[in-house]
C-alpha cells in the first residue's frame, strides 16, 4: 500500500506546494497519487485518459494550492475533488458515445474494500451507510453520478426509466441522504 | 411538490451541483447565486465533502506509473527549464570583457547584513545530478542529492541573474554538503535568478567565464 499520511502532514505538504517548494510537491504526489489515479480509473476507465486526466490534477494542485484554505476541506477532500472534478471534465470532452462500450464492461458498484469497512464511524462510514439505506438502484444512481459522471440521460438510459422520473429519483434520493447525513 | 421534476426539493440543489447534474443553464444561474449566498456555498461544500468521504473509502488505491510524475513535472517545471538553457547559449556569446567585469563582483567585500532567504534546485536534464542551495545569510548551503564530480574535473557554481552573464560562485566540492561564502552584492541579485553547475577544468574555469558544458540548472525562488 502507499504512503498513508496524515492530515497535518498534508496540510504541511500543501502549505510548501503554496510557496512553490517542489520537493513538497513531490511528497503530496508520493503520498496522494494512488488514491486519486484510482479515482481518474474509475472515473475514465481507460488507463491512458486517467494518465493524462491526473496530469491535470496536479497541475491544477501545483496551480491552486493557495485556494485549498479557502474551501475549509480536508487535504483529502479537497484532493479528491479536483481530481474527481478534473476526470469528469475529461469525460465530458470525450466525443459522445466513444466510451459507451468500455464503460459497459466494468463493474459498477464493487463489493466495498476493506478500507471502506474499517471506517464506520466516521464520515466517510455515515455516507457509506445512508447512501446503504437508499433503494438500491437510487444508490447504484448517486454513485453513478459521482464516480462514473453520468448525467440524468445516461441514467434515465441506464435504468430504463424517461429521464423527468430519474431526475426526481435522484432528487429524492439527495434529501434521503442528506436527512440521514444531518441525524 | 417535490415529485415535479422541475422542483428541487429544498437543499438537493447543491447536492445536483456537484454531482454535475445540472444542465448548463441551470449550472450558470446556480453559479451566479453561490457568489453572493454563503449558506449556498456551505451546502455546496457540504456535499463535496460527503462525497470525497464516499470515494475514499470506496475507491481503491491505484499506483499510477512513473512517466505520470515525469510529464507532471516536465509541464510545471520545465517551461522555465527550456528557456534557461537556452538562455546559456546566449550568455557563451558574451563578450570576455564584459564577463570578467562582472565577475569581478565575486571578489567585492561580504557584509554579514541578513536578507531574504532563497533556494534552488540544480537539477541535470536526466536527473542525474542534483543540488540544492539555500542562501541563508551571507552562505550558500549546498547539498549534493545525486550525482558527483567526474574524476579529475571540477564542478563549478554560477549565478545567472538577468541577461548578465554568469558570475561564479565557486566551486562544488564532490561532497555531500557544501557551503559558499556569498558576497552581498551578488546576494542582491539572487531574486528572480538562475543556478548553474558547469563541468571545468580541475581548479574551476581559468576564464572567469563557463567553459565546459552545463550539468545542472535551477530557478532561484524566495523561501
Amino acid at each position: 500500500m502507499p504512503v498513508m499520511s496524515g492530515r497535518a502532514e498534508l496540510e504541511n505538504l500543501i502549505a510548501r506546494t503554496v510557496l512553490r517548494d517542489r520537493a513538497a510537491f513531490g511528497a503530496l504526489y508520493a503520498a496522494t497519487s494512488a488514491k486519486l489515479f484510482g479515482i481518474c480509473l474509475r472515473v475514465l476507465k481507460d488507463r491512458a485518459e486517467a494518465e493524462d486526466a491526473l496530469q491535470d490534477v496536479y497541475v491544477k494542485i501545483w496551480n491552486r494550492a493557495g485556494r485549498y484554505q479557502v474551501t475549509g476541506h480536508s487535504p483529502m477532500t479537497w484532493l479528491i475533488t479536483v481530481a474527481r472534478n478534473c476526470a469528469i471534465d475529461v469525460l465530458r470532452r470525450r466525443p459522445r458515445d466513444a466510451g459507451g462500450d468500455a464503460r459497459d464492461l466494468t463493474l459498477r458498484d464493487p463489493a466495498p474494500g476493506p478500507e471502506a469497512q474499517a471506517v464506520a464511524v466516521s464520515e466517510a462510514g455515515r455516507i457509506v451507510a445512508c447512501l446503504g439505506e437508499l433503494e438500491e438502484d437510487r444508490s447504484a444512481a448517486v454513485r453513478g453520478a459521482y464516480l462514473e459522471g453520468e448525467t440524468y440521460a445516461d441514467l434515465a438510459r441506464r435504468f430504463d426509466v424517461p429521464i423527468n422520473t430519474m431526475r426526481t429519483w435522484l432528487r429524492r434520493s439527495l434529501k434521503q441522504l442528506k436527512e440521514c447525513l444531518d441525524t | 411538490m417535490s415529485d415535479r421534476p422541475d422542483i428541487p426539493p429544498e437543499g438537493v440543489e447543491a447536492g445536483e451541483y456537484v454531482l454535475g447534474l445540472m444542465p448548463d443553464a441551470d449550472k450558470a444561474a446556480f453559479e451566479a447565486r453561490l457568489a453572493d449566498d454563503a449558506d449556498l456555498r456551505a451546502e455546496v461544500l457540504e456535499w463535496e465533502r460527503y462525497f470525497a468521504a464516499f470515494a475514499e473509502a470506496e475507491v481503491a488505491e491505484i499506483a499510477p506509473p512513473a512517466r505520470v510524475e515525469t510529464a507532471i513535472k516536465a509541464r510545471l517545471f520545465e517551461a522555465g527549464g527550456a528557456s534557461i538553457w537556452h538562455r546559456v547559449g546566449v550568455w557563451r556569446a558574451l563578450a570576455l570583457a564584459a564577463t570578467i567585469a562582472i565577475a569581478a563582483l565575486f571578489f567585492w567585500p561580504a557584509s554579514q547584513a541578513p536578507g531574504p532567504a532563497y533556494e534552488a534546485r540544480i537539477a541535470s536534464e536526466d536527473g542525474a545530478l542534483v543540488l540544492t542551495a539555500v542562501l541563508e545569510g551571507d552562505m550558500l548551503r549546498i547539498a549534493r542529492l545525486a550525482g558527483g564530480v567526474a574524476e579529475g574535473r571540477s564542478q563549478e557554481l554560477w549565478l545567472i541573474a538577468g541577461e548578465a552573464a554568469p558570475i561564479s560562485l565557486g566551486l562544488v566540492p564532490d561532497a555531500d554538503a557544501a557551503a559558499l561564502a556569498v558576497p552581498e552584492d551578488l546576494r542582491a541579485l539572487f531574486a528572480g535568478g538562475v543556478l548553474a553547475v558547469t563541468d571545468e577544468p580541475p581548479g574551476g574555469s581559468p576564464a572567469g567565464i563557463a567553459t565546459g558544458a552545463v550539468l545542472a540548472l535551477g530557478s532561484i525562488s524566495e523561501t
